[in-house]
């Protein structure tokens, strides 16, 4: 959760200044990075894309689990 | 709301400063194999594919010559995926290769050039039943990718009531990555033994042959010497283990071209082993781990090493661009449609002159309207004008194949031959080559 904070957005690219790395975000990816800093889980997650995009959580499940693994290997996300 | 599946992903600025070249540096090529490129340009149009025969040439001799001075029963197949053009694989037909397909599409391609099925190697996953058993009919060496393909070969040898002679494709672990596992059978978890074990139980299939195929642009010749050393173990074993005699043995191909690898900034002349050195690497590797009274015939299928460095792209700018970051930006006739490799190579892009003005940070796009359309995104070049001819090299292997019919026509090849005398090999294509078969 500690390094999801310290993401400093711009546009579609977010960098990360103790990293030194930068990424590239779509707009989902930024709201789940948005969500993330707010301290939601997982699975409020899912819930709160399931409402807004209309979107079974069954699949977001597959989705923001494939993200997180992204974010896991990037060093983001325990 | 629309939703788009979230993404996240890494930007590589590995690339660094290293746009190359100090101010007025520019790399000028006025002609291929002595001819003019603002004369060939000006003869068969803009953008022109161009072969030259003599570099394919001297690029097999010495190649050949690296094994042949080795070992003396040993033959190349000429890798159809890689360039298929026709006039292109009569020359390494000319030379004395032999054919190499992975497709029945290669193989109708093949026979149609003249080639006869004994000569020619039938490689790759997917080998329609039909056309599998014309090739058996026909006597070309079968290499089976799979059990579902070696099932077919069974059904087919019991249909016409004969006996098959056939190779597998072995996959193995060379100390290379990424391993290419995903075609013919592992060697290590004993699966290539189990299949060779199934082949016998049926007796319909007769084992002549063992094939690996490590992948493309391998930088370490000794991984040629791990895969010869295993498939010659294998051999042994198979040949002790259910008296199939395996008469020739097949390292595919995969020898580097000199290209300059994106990522990659030692320049291609040091990171690139020699002919000697993938010789030596193999023909060792035999040597020291026969087993029988006879030496194994050996087939390569060299693609890119033979042909990259014989083909050009001539390409010329059409206009160009200040682009807000401050960048110049080239549009040029040609683009990623015709430049497959682009993915993976930084090209040699050479000027047709010396033109006046310092280098500024260029980049060159294609005529697609795709913004990934970008045969360099950052090249240091002087004003150029518009008109102004560029070589793209090297170009030869697998772009012209892999070009796609898309937004533009496919342009025309023009090959120079030996005497230096040019003609076209392909026409460019036009509004019917396009309709054709549309109905
Ligand atoms: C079975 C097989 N043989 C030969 C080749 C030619 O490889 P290269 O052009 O790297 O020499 C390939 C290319 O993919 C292949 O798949």
């Amino acid at each position: 959760m500690h390094t999801i904070t310290q993401l400093i957005l711009d546009n579609n690219v977010a960098f990360h200044p103790m990293m030194g790395n930068s990424y590239k975000l779509n707009e989902t990816g930024k709201e789940i990075i948005a969500y993330l800093k707010e301290g939601q889980s997982k699975d409020e997650i899912i819930q709160t894309l399931s409402k807004k995009y209309e979107i079974s959580p069954d699949e977001l499940f597959i989705d923001v689990g494939d993200f997180f693994a992204k974010l896991r290997i990037y060093g983001l996300q325990q | 709301m629309h939703y788009e599946k979230p993404t996240i992903n890494k930007i590589d600025f590995a690339m660094g400063s290293k746009y190359g070249s100090p101010v007025k540096t520019q790399k000028i090529r006025t002609n291929i194999a002595g001819i003019n490129v603002n004369e060939l340009t000006e003869k068969y149009g803009s953008p022109l594919f161009v072969f030259t025969e003599q570099e394919i040439e001297d690029k097999y001799n010495t190649l050949y010559e690296a094994f042949s001075t080795r070992y003396s029963d040993v033959e190349f197949g000429w890798s159809y995926k890689t360039n298929y053009l026709n006039e292109i694989c009569r020359i390494f037909h000319k030379l004395g290769s032999c054919a190499e397909v992975v497709s029945e599409f290669e193989y109708q391609k093949a026979r149609a050039l003249g080639i006869e099925g004994k000569d020619i190697i039938f490689n790759g996953p997917y080998k329609p039943k039909e056309d599998l058993k014309i090739a058996v009919q026909e006597g070309a060496k079968i290499h089976i990718d799979h059990l579902f393909e070696l099932n077919d070969l069974e059904e087919i040898a019991e249909e016409l009531n004969i006996q098959i002679p056939v190779a597998i494709r072995v996959n193995m672990d060379t100390g290379i990555y990424p391993q290419w596992s995903r075609f013919g059978f592992n060697y290590e978890n004993n699966e290539a033994l189990e299949a060779v074990e199934r082949m016998h139980q049926n007796g319909k299939l007769i084992l002549n042959g063992l094939h690996a195929h490590i992948g493309t642009f391998m930088l370490d010749a000794k991984a040629y010497g791990m895969a010869t050393e295993k498939l010659m173990h294998l051999k042994a074993i198979i040949e002790n283990q259910f008296g199939y005699e395996i008469e020739y043995i097949d390292l595919g191909g995969g020898f580097a071209s000199k290209s300059n690898l994106k990522g990659v900034y030692q320049s291609s002349e040091v990171i690139i082993p020699t002919a000697d050195e993938y010789a030596d690497a193999i023909t060792n590797a035999i040597y020291d781990n026969n087993r029988s009274k006879k030496l194994p015939k050996l087939y390569l299928e060299t693609g890119r090493h033979l042909i990259d460095e014989a083909g050009y792209l001539l390409s010329s700018v059409w206009g160009y661009k200040r682009f807000p970051d401050g960048k110049k930006g080239y549009i040029m006739d040609a683009g990623v449609n015709l430049l497959y490799t682009s993915n993976w190579y930084n090209f040699n892009i050479e000027l047709d002159k010396r033109y006046e003005g310092e280098n500024e940070l260029s980049m060159l796009n294609g005529p697609l309207c795709m913004n990934i359309d970008i045969i360099e995104e950052n090249i240091m070049l002087p004003p150029l004008n518009r008109g102004t001819v560029l070589s793209i090299s090297p170009v030869g292997a697998y772009n012209y194949t892999q070009s796609m019919q898309f937004i533009r026509y496919k342009p025309a090849v023009v090959l120079i031959d030996k005497e230096g005398n040019t003609r076209v090999i392909k026409e460019v294509d036009d509004l019917d080559t396009v309709n054709y078969k549309e109905v």
